[in-house]
This record gives structure tokens, C-alpha cells and sequence, in this order.
């Protein structure tokens, strides 16, 4: 016969998410299960900035240039010299339509468009970028350029995907920073762990920051960059005195300490006393974080505050820098609004315009990171969610763009543990197919993960399996 | 391989040594090895190679081609081609697990004598049917004594605990309260239940909280929950819809009406599934069916199929047939044929758009074209029909529906064989109203009933244009304000268009009607006459708004800003194009015309009707134990089997098996009655006792239960979805907010606190977090409520605390309580504030978001 309190306590807990991480993992709350906050083996990184531009950057007109597109721009694919795309097999085992074959209506496009923008070697390193990127070729020396990228979806659910790495047909899995937010321990109890900035603007693309069945404690904040009202309730409302809210305050934590006399193994009352105190703090700590008059006129300058083209991107890159110094573990950041990058038409235009808006700030970032020694401990991700079509895009009469292209893409790390200075992976040398296994998105999940000391296929929880492709393999070459 | 095998060993003697271990213990070391691993392909489920692994006997008896344990396993688990090695699927095995097997092998393979082989999968205890156990005495062992009715759930849940005080009355009442109708009881509540002396007190209350009509509320929100109840979305705030259906909420509304009355789970599961097949002809209950809509994705019909299946074996069943999709299930004996017979009930369906009395037509439903918005309609129904009966159900490979093997013959539906069952599909007749609802009196009503509104609109607007232009003559003759009078004469000439136009709709109706009766209603009567003359009619009509769209046209070039010309004076030569159009047309003659609705087939599979048969069946071994164990966990906070979804052999075993069983088939043989259910757990001294199990308030009853406590909530029931950002400002109860699986699906207030996820919400998470804490200090929303609750609230001082405490927590405070609140009352300089401060405070405690 077992204490009647044991049994209830045994029944009721295996559910009740109860939150704030490490609080309840020093309190020895939570089951054995549930990961410990603490990293399953020595980290190489504490915290990560993942940066993300919606809407499908041209990996050709950024990161790896095809001279050989304008050498045969104009030609059909069979007209060169080189196997031609469209007759792999990579283009069935690969690729998945969101809509049904009968109204898909994105195909494939056979005339080659030459680049729209010149490109040279840049730094130590001697990595060819694009004349797109003034300040980023600054910066190479210190990144690893991953240009095997590929992805599933041709359509824009990808900017999900390759948040949760699952393609809109699948089951949904919880977003990479809620992963990360569910292994490990806060470093600073009054800020999230998990902040999202800038985005995601649209209702459909809320799955890249969800925990789903993690439970929504694991989901990212969103956090706004006005110090005024940064977070949803987190500021006093008009009718309230600083000091009365204090003594409120104070009176929430009297009664329900009186309640823990009577309910002394009640863990969730536990658990609630300590959410008051974090947000009475988390009031205050949030709009400190995301003030920046302490930054100086310099610093502002390096992030492009100063400009109206760079602001906006300046704005939330710094932001992101302060709350990783203040030990926020994910920020997710959204340089630009949902889909700005993409340029099914006028691409010269409008990829022009584009990186001028986020190179100085990204370029900048990295510079103010080493510069303060956080580049050691944060690892930079920049990405998006897949890159555009070596050929020209046809469709509405179509002349000067480039459609969705899932089947290569160029993304880069930076930072904690990663190998600076160094290009992984290739696609064909028309920028058509990621060569060799390539990467599918989720390796970049397992390689942020393994340097946060993470194992995703140790963070699975029971009756939730996860396949193999959730958890990708760790792309071990840029690892330093 | 000599070679390595001494390496091999050689580490292993080492491991063995350091962990000072003599021997590997096949139960403790291998065994688990092989049951996580392998059990699925060579175990009791399925015997690949002949081979079975889950004893030691068959281990060393090996496969069909021979033994096992000289080499071939250890080729087959150390193997690096990849189509070689074992397991198949996932990360090969651990290099200390290759070790544990080889030295086990090594010395001899030994196993205990005895060893059970794993149980035949089909004699798994969900896959049998529930047995009501023999209750002795029909009463509890141990509290019923305490309990003044013997409750059978207390003898057979007794067992195994220590007995307990029940809960005093306030806290029982709180309890049930927020149970049965999702709101606390008011102070006054509380007053009059404490007040009632006879012992049927609370019996009286259960009746009276299970009569409520917030009760069909509160539990059709937990049902949502489960049948993944969904507003539309896909791209909301385009807005485009592509998952679910604008009008789905008429099946929300069908639940909580169908709770409120008593209906049968059983019938609410078959309405669900097949109301169009089971009543035909019954638009109440037809649109039950948006159970289905609530998965159609415009983009992928693959897809809805899919969820279709997985949901329905999921919330019905407990089964996790989606996982037969790719390959055969891995625990269950459900093979990926299975999942495809499954599917076949599916097959036929599409969705439709029907007209209700007193709303616009909504036409018939949009097809999908990716150059077009799906625009959201919103007057009508929704619901399935069988579109298609000879929809082929192809078997795929792979999970990916390009794979279709479309050289074997298509899948016929069937349920799966282990569960065994008959089903018999037989083709349903429908009636007119059903294929061809252009037919129904109350359709041709309205639309004559608008015909002649529009009439009398047009007469009056009519009126008015001819004393305008009276007025602008005689204007004129004083100003000679000649741009002035033509106006009034263009506004008359659109006047009278427009009369004309009404007119013509109102003939061309009246023609369409009785072309109508002959065609479908069996009236005696040429057809091709009528046709001839309704076809001639609407082309009458369509001439006559020609005109209206020309002139029109011809005032808006008049008004036009100099910058709007050239748009303007385009519009009118399109409008004058149209015209001519419209009056070449007009002099042909017509052989067809549009009846006044969509028709439909007349009959319908069958298909769904069978299946839903099949389920909500008194054989079907599952289908009561899930229900029985989703309305469990909504009173305990905790269910009888934790994989509430999942009652196969990967699930969990029930905590209390005699107790799910019985309480199934007492569910059984009362007609599936939720409210018989229901009453016999509130009334059981289990969950009458002090101590029970907490649970936490869900989004909607926290904010539901602060409008309620602040004399604010609004008692309207039903509707259309409000959408989420007017949450603020409404008094609405929160289930009639929309929701939906994307940003903007759920209330910010009610976000915070696990509103739930409308694709995966067979258990709510409760959380607790500081979001949670900043919500109900902060939201304007908490700050109002408290202010009309302080406002509403009696006394000073002490009383005043004693009569919040009973109010928002059902209780009175006790002592330190008391001195701790007229401490805090003290401090504040503005004794306004201080109440409604101390309101807010108690919104604050543990205790009013949790129910003990």
C-alpha cells in the first residue's frame, strides 16, 4: 500500500510541465528523464545567434559564385559542357511539393541567367564572395562557408523547415532554439533563454520559434527593441504605483508562502513562487537589455545605427549581442522582414538592396563579438531557406529573377568552436545540385547542438520519437 | 575476422574486469538489447527470416536458413555495408552492446530455463474486449464509509491507498464547479450550497452544474481539444484559406449543443464521422462532418487523407495508425496495408458549401487553383460528401504518395484484421434536399424574399432619384448649374436601370424555379421549354446589370479626379464592351439555364457510415476504454493510461486496468452517456477527498472564471469565431475565440497560459511561467476585473478580506491570511487602489489558478 500523497504525486507529475529549467533541476523537480540544464559532454559554445533571412537569399549571388553561368547565360542546361541538373536523380530523392503534383506549378527552368553581380577572392583565406558584401569580406577570415546545403520544400514552409527540420508534410518537431532552450540551464534567470527578434512576421512561419510538445515554456520570446514595452505584460499598468506593484508583489509572495505551509510537497506552488520573483525581475531586466544609450556612438556606428538603409538590421543585431553578453542562450534574429529576399524578379534590384541593408550590421556584430571576446564563447549562424534557381525564372513572363531552389544552398557559422577562414562543400558548377551527401538542414541543428554540448538524440523525450533525419549529423569539417 | 574477434574480446575482458563482472547476464545485458532493438522485425510481431530473437531458445534454434550464433549475427550487427547490417533502421548498434552479444555468445549463449517468449501481440490487453468486474457489495472497502453513497470506482480504486478525509464543502464545490462548467462558484454560490443542510446537498449541485448550459461549454472545449478542433488558416492574415473552413465553427456549436442534450458518444462519434450518411438530409447534425473539414488542406489532398487517418485512429481508437504509413507498425500488428484500408473510407470525400435559412447563398465550393485566393466565405455550411465513389485508394511505398503502385489492385476499406469486426458498406440513398439543395422550400423563399426586397430598394432609391433631379431642375433654372442637373439625371437613368435589373432578377428567379420543378422535382412540364425560358431569362438579367455596370461607369468617368481619368475612361469602354456583349447574348436563343444550387450524387458510399459503425461499436475493444480515459483525466488531472492516444502495446499500461474496464462498460450500457459518466466519478468518494491530485485552470477557464467573478461574462452561446485580437475588449466566453495553428490562433492572455495547439492537443501542457505572473499583474485585462470586482465587493478591513477570499477563491481566509492582507491594506496610501490591489493579488495565488 502505497501513501496515498506518493501515488497522487506519481500520477500527477509525469505531465505538468513545469518549467524555469534549472530552478526545478536544483531543486531535483524534475524526473530523471528530463535533461539535467547542464551539457551532456564539454561545450564548445554557450550561446548562439542565429541569423535569418526570410525569404531565400541567391546562394549564386552571395556566398558562391558560378562563373559558369555567365559564361552559358542564355544557354539551355543541355548546351554546356557539364551533366545536366534537371537529369538527376537527386531532383526526385531530394525534393518534395508541398502542393499536390497537379497544382504545383514550380518547375524547372532550363535557360541558365548569368550572374548579376561581380565577385572576388577576399581575405587570408582567399574565399570568393560577391561585390555585394563590402563589409562582410572583411569578416571571412573568421567564418566557415558551408556550400552544400539542400532542402526539401521548394516553397516558403522551407523557412520552417529549416527551424524544426521537418517539411510541411511531416509531423512538426519543436524549433532548434527550443531544443536547446529544453537541454540546457538558463544563464541568467531574469531573461528568457530563447529570444526571437524581428520576426516571424507571418501567422504560418510561427512553427521556427514553437516547442509544440516540449511544452510552450520552451517556445522562443519574441522581444520587440523598444524599451517601453519589449515584452507582452511587461509593463505596470498606468493605474499602478511602482510601489504598489512592489507590495503587491510582496503580498503574492506572503499568501502563497502561507499556502506552501500547507502544502508542503505541492512542487508547482514551488514553482510558481519562484515565476513571480523571475518576473518581477524580468520586468525590469528586459527593457535594461534591449536600452542601448549605455552603447557609444561608436559602437552604434559599427552596427550602421546611424543609417536609415542599416538601422533596422543594426538595431536587432545589437540587441542580439546584449542579450547573449547577459546570458541569453538562442537568440533567433530576423534582420529583415519575411520574404524581403525573395526576388523572383528584378533580383539585381532587389539582392542589391537587400545585403546593403544587413552588411555593415552583420560585419559589424562579428567585429564587436571578437572584439569583446564574445566570438569565443557564441557561435554566429547566418542563413536561409533555400537559394534560387541557376536558371532564369520563367514564370509571368519572367526575365531578370531567379525562383526558389532547394537543391543547393550556401549558409555559414562563425564564432565558438567553428574553423575560421574556410569554405565546406560544393554545389555543381552550375550552382544546381549540392554535391556528394551534401547537407540537409538538420545538420546544422546537430552541429549547433554539439557545440553547446547538446546530443539531440539524448534530448529525445519518451513516446516522442524522432527520426533520424531530426537529428542530422554534425558537419564535422568546420568544426575547430 | 579471427583477428578481431581477440580484439574484441580482449576489450571486453577488460570492461568485464573493470566493472569486477564475471559473466553477461543475458536477462540483465542482452535481452534488453535485443527487445529495443530487434523484437520488432523478430520478435512475436513479425518473424523476418523466420528468425526470432526474444527468447534465448529461439535465439540458438535461428532462422529459416540456418543458425545464428556461430557467425551470422555477429556479421549481420558488425556488418559496414549498410544493406547488411542489423538493425535495419536507425544508428547501428553501440560498440559495448556488439561486446555484451559477442561475449554472450562466446560463453555459450546460456539463457534461463523457462524464458517466456514475448505475448502474442493480438492478446495485448486494449485488444480485448473490457470485462466488468465483479464488484462485491457494490460499495467502497475502505471510504465508504465516508462517502454517503457507495460508488463502485471506489471499490475499485481503494485498494490501493490509505484512506482519506473528504474535501470540506467550499473546496468541493470550487472543484466541481470548475469541473462541470469551467467556471468557480460565485460567494453567493457558495453561500446558498453551504447553507443546504440535506444530505443530497451536493447531489442536488452535480444535477444542477450537469443541467448548466455552460456545461455543453466547458466539455465541448475539452473535445476540441481532442478531435483537433481548428478555425480556418493556412495564410489568415493574406487572407487565403487553405486548412480547415470558415464556417467550421458551426460543428463547435453542433458539440456543445450535442453535449447540453445528452447525446449518445456513440451517435457523436458517427455524426462526426458520417451525418451525412446516417442522416441524411439533417443539417443539424450534418455539419458534425467538420470534423473531417477541420483537415481538408487545399494545397494537398494526399494530406488531408493522411490526417484523416491518423486522427481518426488516434482520438477514436488510441491507435498510432500513422505510423503504419511507411512501413508496417513497429509494436501493433497493424501492417502498411492496414493503413491503407483504413484510408479507403476516406476515399470518396470532398467538401461542400450549402446555404442556411436567413444567410446569403455561399455558392458551391472553391476549387483549389494556386493563381487564386480561397476567399473566405463566410454565410452556409460546410461539410463532407462522398464526391467520388470510385475513388481509388492507392497503395504507396515510403510515405510519399508519388510512389503509388498502381499494379496492385487499390485498397478496399476494411478495418484492421486484429481487431477484428465485420463491415458491411452499403450504399446510402439521399434525398433531394441533399442533391440538389436548390430544392428546398426555404431557399427559394429567401431568394424570392430578396428578390422582392431588392425590388422595393429599388423603387424607393427610385423615388428619391426623381425628386433630386425635380430639385437639381429647379435649381437650375436659378443657377444654371448645368453639371449639377446632369448629375441628378445620370443618378436617375442608374435609378431606373437598376429597377429594371431587380425586376429581371426577381423573373429570372421565378423562370430558374420552375425550370427547377421540372428538371428535379418531378413537375409535369417541357423541359426543354422551361429551360429554354429560364436560360433566356438569366440572359435578360445579365443585360439588364450590363446597363447598370455601363452607366455606372459613365458616372464614375463623370466624378473622376483628373489623376483617375484614364482608369475611369478605361472602365467605361470595358463596361460598354460588356454591354454590347450582354445584348448580342440577349438575342440568342438559350437551351440551358443555372438551377439554383450545385447538384450533388445521389447516393453515397456507404463507406464512412460502416466504419463509424464499426468504432463506436459495443465489440470495438478500444473505442470506450479512450473515451472513458479522456474524461478520467479531465476530473483527476491525470489519466488511467498516460499514451492517451496511444493504447497499443508502445503505450502505456492503465494504472487501475479493472477500473478502465469497468467504467467502459458501464459507459457501454448506459448509451455511451457522458452526464451518467460524468456524475458517477464526482459522486465517487475518490474524488470527493481532501486530497486530490491538482490541476491547473486551462487558458479559458482562467480568463472565463475572472469575467465570470467580475459579474462580466457574457452568456451568449455560439457563433461565428471572434478572432483573437478583439479578446481584449469582449466578454465573450474564450472557446468562441479562434483557434488555430498559427500566430494570432490563440489570445495573448490565453497564449500565456497553454491555449492549446490545435494539431496536437490530446493532453493540455500546463506550464508555470513568469509570462504567466506578468499577464495577471500586468494586462489591462486582469486590472479591469479587479477593479469591477473591488467595486462589487462589500465591507472594510477584515471583512472586506473575508468576503474577496470567498469570492475568488471560494474559502475563507485563515488568520495569518487575514493579518497579511490588512497589513498590505494598511501600507497603501489610496484605500481604492489597496482593494482592487488585493483583488489582483488573490487573481495571483496559486490557489485560484489551480483546482485542488
Amino acid at each position: 500500500m502505497k501513501p496515498r500523497r506518493q501515488f497522487l504525486a506519481d500520477l500527477g507529475m509525469g505531465f505538468t510541465g513545469l518549467s524555469l529549467g534549472s530552478m526545478l533541476f536544483r531543486d531535483g523537480v524534475a524526473r530523471a528523464a528530463a535533461p539535467d540544464g547542464q551539457p551532456q559532454f564539454a561545450p564548445r559554445a554557450k550561446s548562439v545567434i542565429w541569423i535569418f533571412l526570410s525569404g531565400g537569399y541567391s546562394h549564386i549571388e552571395t556566398f558562391d559564385p558560378k562563373p559558369a553561368l555567365t559564361k552559358y547565360g542564355g544557354m539551355t542546361f543541355d548546351k554546356t559542357p557539364f551533366e545536366n541538373p534537371l537529369n538527376s536523380p537527386k531532383h526526385h530523392a531530394r525534393f518534395r511539393s508541398v502542393a499536390a503534383e497537379e497544382v504545383n506549378v514550380r518547375n524547372v527552368y532550363p535557360t541558365i541567367y548569368p550572374m548579376q553581380v561581380g565577385f572576388a577572392k577576399r581575405g587570408q583565406c582567399g574565399v570568393e564572395i560577391t561585390d555585394w558584401w563590402p563589409h562582410l569580406a572583411g569578416c571571412v577570415d573568421d567564418i566557415a562557408f558551408v556550400r552544400n546545403m539542400w532542402t526539401t520544400d521548394n516553397d516558403h514552409f522551407a523557412e520552417n523547415q529549416i527551424h524544426t527540420g521537418r517539411h510541411r508534410l511531416d509531423e512538426q518537431q519543436p524549433s532548434l532554439g527550443a531544443w536547446v532552450h529544453y537541454g540546457l540551464g538558463t544563464m541568467n534567470e531574469n531573461l528568457p533563454k530563447f529570444v526571437v527578434l524581428g520576426g516571424p512576421t507571418r501567422s504560418d512561419t510561427r512553427l521556427s520559434l514553437d516547442s509544440l510538445y516540449l511544452g510552450p515554456q520552451h517556445a522562443g520570446v519574441p522581444l520587440a527593441i523598444d524599451p517601453k514595452s519589449p515584452l507582452p505584460f511587461g509593463v505596470r499598468d498606468a493605474r499602478q504605483s511602482e510601489a504598489g506593484q512592489r507590495d503587491e508583489y510582496e503580498l503574492i509572495g506572503r499568501l502563497n508562502q502561507l499556502a506552501a505551509v500547507e502544502y508542503p510537497a505541492d512542487a508547482d506552488l514551488r514553482a510558481r513562487i519562484r515565476s513571480y520573483e523571475l518576473a518581477f525581475r524580468m520586468q525590469a531586466s528586459v527593457p535594461e537589455a534591449l536600452d542601448f544609450k549605455p552603447e557609444s556612438e561608436d559602437v552604434q556606428k559599427l552596427y550602421g545605427l546611424d543609417n536609415d538603409a542599416t538601422r533596422v538590421a543594426g538595431q536587432r543585431l545589437l540587441a542580439s549581442r546584449r542579450l547573449i553578453e547577459r546570458g541569453v542562450r538562442f537568440v533567433q534574429v530576423y534582420p529583415s522582414a519575411y520574404g524581403t529576399w525573395d526576388s523572383h524578379q528584378k533580383l539585381q534590384e532587389k539582392h542589391a538592396q537587400m545585403c546593403a541593408g544587413v552588411d555593415k550590421p552583420v560585419a559589424g556584430l562579428l567585429h564587436d563579438l571578437k572584439q569583446r571576446g564574445l566570438l569565443e564563447e557564441t557561435v554566429v549562424v547566418f542563413c536561409t531557406e533555400f537559394g534560387r534557381t541557376p536558371g532564369l525564372e520563367l514564370r509571368n513572363g519572367g526575365k531578370d529573377g531567379r525562383d526558389h531552389h532547394p537543391h543547393g544552398f550556401t549558409v555559414w557559422f562563425a564564432g565558438a568552436g567553428i574553423k575560421p577562414g574556410i569554405v565546406h562543400g560544393e554545389t555543381d558548377e552550375l550552382g544546381y545540385h549540392a554535391l556528394g551527401d551534401g547537407h540537409y538542414v538538420t545538420d546544422m541543428h546537430a552541429t549547433v547542438l554539439r557545440l553547446l554540448g547538446l546530443d539531440g538524440r539524448r534530448l529525445e523525450i519518451p513516446g516522442r520519437k524522432r527520426l533520424d533525419v531530426d537529428h542530422g549529423r554534425s558537419i564535422d569539417a568546420i568544426l575547430a | 575476422m579471427p583477428l578481431r574477434r581477440t580484439w574484441i574480446v580482449g576489450i571486453l575482458s577488460f570492461v568485464l574486469h573493470a566493472r569486477g563482472e564475471d559473466a553477461v547476464d543475458y536477462l540483465r545485458d542482452v535481452k534488453p538489447i535485443f527487445a529495443a532493438r530487434c523484437y520488432a522485425c523478430h520478435g512475436a510481431l513479425k518473424q523476418k527470416a523466420g528468425l526470432r530473437l526474444d527468447t534465448g531458445e529461439f535465439i540458438r534454434r535461428g532462422a529459416k536458413d540456418g543458425p545464428i550464433i556461430e557467425s551470422e549475427l555477429m556479421r549481420r550487427i558488425t556488418s559496414s555495408d549498410t544493406d547488411e547490417r542489423m538493425p535495419v533502421e536507425g544508428e547501428p548498434l553501440k560498440p559495448e552492446q556488439i561486446r555484451m552479444i559477442e561475449a554472450w555468445l562466446r560463453t555459450g549463449a546460456q539463457s534461463p530455463a523457462g524464458e517466456k517468449p514475448e505475448p502474442d501481440p493480438r492478446e495485448h490487453w486494449a485488444f480485448k474486449p473490457p470485462v466488468r468486474a465483479e464488484i462485491s457489495g457494490f460499495g467502497s472497502r475502505v471510504s465508504g464509509s465516508t462517502n454517503p453513497k457507495p460508488n463502485p470506482i471506489d471499490s475499485l480504486i481503494d485498494g490501493d491507498l490509505t484512506p482519506q478525509p473528504l474535501a470540506d464543502k467550499p473546496a468541493l464545490l470550487r472543484r466541481v464547479s470548475l469541473d462541470l462548467i469551467g467556471l468557480p462558484p460565485t460567494r453567493d454560490e457558495l453561500r446558498a450550497f453551504l447553507a443546504d443542510d440535506a444530505p443530497d446537498a451536493y447531489d442536488r449541485a452535480v444535477d444542477r452544474l450537469l443541467h448548466d448550459p455552460r456545461h455543453g461549454e466547458r466539455w465541448a472545449r475539452h473535445w476540441m481539444d481532442v478531435w483537433r478542433y481548428s478555425d480556418w488558416y493556412g495564410r489568415r492574415l493574406v487572407p487565403d484559406v487553405w486548412n480547415s473552413a470558415p464556417q467550421v465553427w458551426r460543428w463547435r456549436d453542433w458539440i456543445v449543443r450535442s453535449l447540453n442534450a445528452g447525446k449518445g458518444y456513440d451517435r457523436m462519434v458517427t455524426e462526426m464521422l458520417a451525418a451525412d450518411e446516417i442522416a441524411p438530409g439533417d443539417d443539424e447534425s450534418r455539419v458534425a462532418t467538420g470534423y473531417l473539414v477541420r483537415n481538408w488542406y487545399a494545397l494537398n489532398p494526399n494530406q488531408w487523407m493522411r490526417d484523416n487517418v491518423e486522427h481518426t485512429a488516434k482520438a477514436f481508437l488510441g491507435l498510432t495508425f500513422n505510423c503504419a504509413h511507411c512501413h508496417d507498425h513497429k509494436y501493433d500488428p497493424i501492417t502498411q496495408q492496414d493503413y491503407f484500408h483504413l484510408r479507403a473510407f476516406f476515399e470518396p470525400i470532398y467538401v461542400r458549401q450549402d446555404r442556411v435559412p436567413g444567410e446569403a447563398d455561399p455558392g458551391a465550393y472553391q476549387d483549389y487553383d494556386y493563381s487564386k485566393l480561397r476567399k473566405i466565405v463566410r454565410t452556409g455550411m460546410v461539410s463532407v460528401f462522398d464526391k467520388d465513389a470510385a475513388a481509388k485508394t492507392w497503395f504507396y511505398t515510403g510515405g510519399d504518395e508519388r510512389n503509388r503502385q498502381t499494379d496492385r489492385p487499390p485498397a478496399q476499406p476494411a478495418p484492421p484484421a486484429f481487431l477484428g469486426g465485420e463491415v458491411r458498406v452499403e450504399p446510402v440513398k439521399l434525398p433531394l434536399s441533399v442533391s440538389f439543395p436548390g430544392a428546398k422550400p426555404f431557399a427559394r423563399e429567401d431568394e424570392t424574399r430578396a428578390a422582392e426586397k431588392a425590388i422595393a430598394n429599388a423603387r424607393a432609391q427610385l423615388k428619391t432619384a426623381e425628386v433630386a433631379l425635380a430639385a437639381a431642375n429647379e435649381k437650375f433654372s436659378v443657377t444654371l448649374d448645368e453639371s449639377a442637373a446632369q448629375d441628378a439625371e445620370l443618378a436617375m437613368r442608374l435609378a431606373q436601370a437598376a429597377l429594371v435589373a431587380a425586376r429581371a432578377k426577381r423573373d429570372s428567379l421565378k423562370a430558374r424555379v420552375a425550370a427547377d420543378d421540372v428538371k428535379f422535382l418531378g413537375k409535369p412540364g417541357d423541359l426543354a421549354a422551361v429551360a429554354k425560358t429560364a436560360g433566356e431569362s438569366e440572359r435578360a438579367l445579365a443585360l439588364a446589370v450590363a446597363k447598370v455596370a455601363a452607366i455606372e461607369a459613365e458616372r464614375a468617368v463623370r466624378a473622376a479626379k483628373p489623376d483617375e481619368k484614364k482608369k475611369a475612361d478605361a472602365e467605361l469602354a470595358n463596361a460598354t464592351k460588356a454591354l454590347a456583349k450582354a445584348e448580342d447574348d440577349a438575342k440568342k436563343p438559350a437551351t440551358d439555364y443555372t438551377p439554383l444550387s450545385p447538384t450533388y450524387p445521389h447516393e453515397s458510399t456507404g463507406r464512412r457510415l460502416a466504419l463509424a459503425r464499426w468504432i463506436a461499436s459495443r465489440k470495438n475493444p478500444l473505442t470506450a476504454r479512450v473515451a472513458v480515459n479522456h474524461i478520467w483525466m479531465r476530473h483527476f488531472h491525470t489519466p488511467l493510461v498516460a499514451s492517451v492516444y496511444d493504447f497499443g502495446r508502445n503505450g502505456s499500461p492503465p494504472t487501475h486496468p479493472e477500473l478502465l474496464d469497468w467504467l467502459a462498460v458501464e459507459f457501454m450500457e448506459n448509451g455511451w452517456s457522458m452526464k451518467h459518466l460524468h456524475r458517477l466519478i464526482v459522486t465517487s468518494a475518490a474524488y470527493q477527498r481532501a486530497s486530490m491530485s491538482p490541476g491547473r485552470m486551462e487558458a479559458e477557464v482562467v480568463r472565463d472564471s475572472m469575467l465570470h467573478l467580475a459579474g462580466k461574462l457574457d452568456a451568449r452561446m455560439g457563433g461565428q469565431e471572434l478572432e483573437t485580437a478583439a479578446m481584449p475588449g469582449s466578454n465573450r466566453r474564450s472557446l468562441y475565440f479562434a483557434c488555430y495553428p498559427e500566430g494570432g490562433g490563440s489570445g495573448e492572455f490565453t497564449g500565456v497560459f497553454d491555449a492549446p495547439d490545435p494539431n496536437d492537443c490530446y493532453r493540455r501542457t500546463q506550464s508555470i511561467v513568469p509570462q504567466q505572473a506578468l499577464a495577471l499583474t500586468n494586462s489591462k485585462f486582469v486590472h479591469d476585473c479587479s477593479e469591477a470586482i473591488a467595486r462589487r465587493l462589500t465591507g472594510e478591513g477584515a471583512e472586506f478580506i473575508t468576503v474577496a477570499f470567498e469570492h475568488l477563491l471560494t474559502r475563507p481566509p485563515k488568520r495569518e491570511e487575514t493579518d497579511a492582507c490588512l497589513a498590505f491594506l494598511t501600507k497603501q496610501p489610496d484605500p481604492g487602489r489597496a482593494r482592487e490591489s488585493l483583488i489582483r493579488a488573490l487573481f495571483n495565488h496559486h490557489e485560484f489558478v489551480t483546482v485542488r
